[in-house]
């Protein structure tokens, strides 16, 4: 069966979306039927999935702690106990 | 994808009215309280800086504005969303702000590579583990040279596990320009590191 290459082109831009869930149901079933077919578009799929799911894993590294110094800028406008009445 | 729970360090039962509380005290002009509010997100807000900005020493100038910002500003909270949305708000403007004044220079990426790399668990076996190391290197350099705009989508939405509604507030635009500026992101990481390193790594 040939791949149609607008829907080879359409389904790779959309491959997020998919993914993320926002395609509706006529053009999920578009990329679904494609991506059958398709070595590219069903890798692709698989790629994006693992790219979001190594990105979740960036979350929460070990060891990373905000530095002790970050409220240090606070105390020459914080020594008095009074943040500044209109702000930044 | 579900948005990751839990982002303070206020425990359930406790968070709304302990918040609320330093909320308030803040705003009354107490310092330590202000401090104790915001120091339970200062670890997240410290690696989100270091994801944008992509230097541990510019993270950490920022970081120390972002907290300046908030603190002169925190009279002007009106709870309309909530304190870690408006805290994270100001420091994307501020990251947004440094990479406006920052010179022409690689987004960088100082940041180490142990920094990058996640526990691992020790039933993974050791070829494994380079693997999904190698991709988090990779993912991570890949993140650092998206403009900052796409930069901010991605680290939002995928790295930080927030709502769309949020990430999109955090980032001040509207749900329709983030997924956009998301999908965008996402289609310049995956061809930057390739489908075969992503399906590979990711099993």
């Amino acid at each position: 069966m040939g791949i149609g290459r607008d829907d080879h082109q359409w389904s790779q831009r959309h491959l997020s979306h998919y993914v993320e869930g926002d395609l509706r149901v006529r053009p999920r079933h578009r990329l679904d039927r494609h991506a059958r077919d398709c070595v590219d578009c069903w890798r692709g799929i698989r790629a994006m999935r693992a790219l979001v799911y190594a990105a979740q894993g960036l979350d929460g590294l070990a060891g990373v702690r905000a530095p002790a110094t970050i409220f240090d800028r606070l105390r020459p406008a914080g020594a008095s106990g009074s943040p500044s009445p209109r702000g930044a | 994808m579900t948005p990751r729970p839990g982002r303070g360090a206020f425990g359930p039962g406790q968070s709304a009215a302990t918040e609320a509380s330093l909320i308030a005290r803040a705003q009354a002009g107490d310092v330590a309280a202000f401090e104790q509010l915001s120091g339970a997100y200062a670890d997240r807000l410290f690696m989100l800086l270091l994801r944008l900005l992509g230097d541990r020493g510019e993270a950490e100038d920022v970081a120390q504005e972002v907290m300046l910002r908030a603190w002169q500003g925190i009279s002007r909270f009106q709870g309309r969303s909530s304190y870690f949305t408006w805290l994270y708000r100001i420091a994307v403007n501020e990251a947004n702000r440094a990479l406006e004044k920052r010179a022409r220079r690689p987004a960088g990426v100082p940041i180490g590579e142990r920094e990058l790399q996640l526990p691992t668990s020790p039933a993974d076996d050791p070829l494994r583990q380079a693997e999904a190391n190698e991709l988090r290197v990779a993912l991570g350099r890949a993140i650092a040279e998206l403009p900052p705009p796409l930069r901010v989508a991605i680290v939002l939405r995928d790295v930080e596990g927030l709502s769309t509604q949020e990430a999109a507030e955090i980032a001040g635009i509207g749900q329709a320009a983030f997924k956009s500026r998301l999908h965008q992101a996402r289609l310049r990481v995956r061809a930057a590191i390739g489908d075969e390193a992503l399906v590979t790594a990711g099993g």
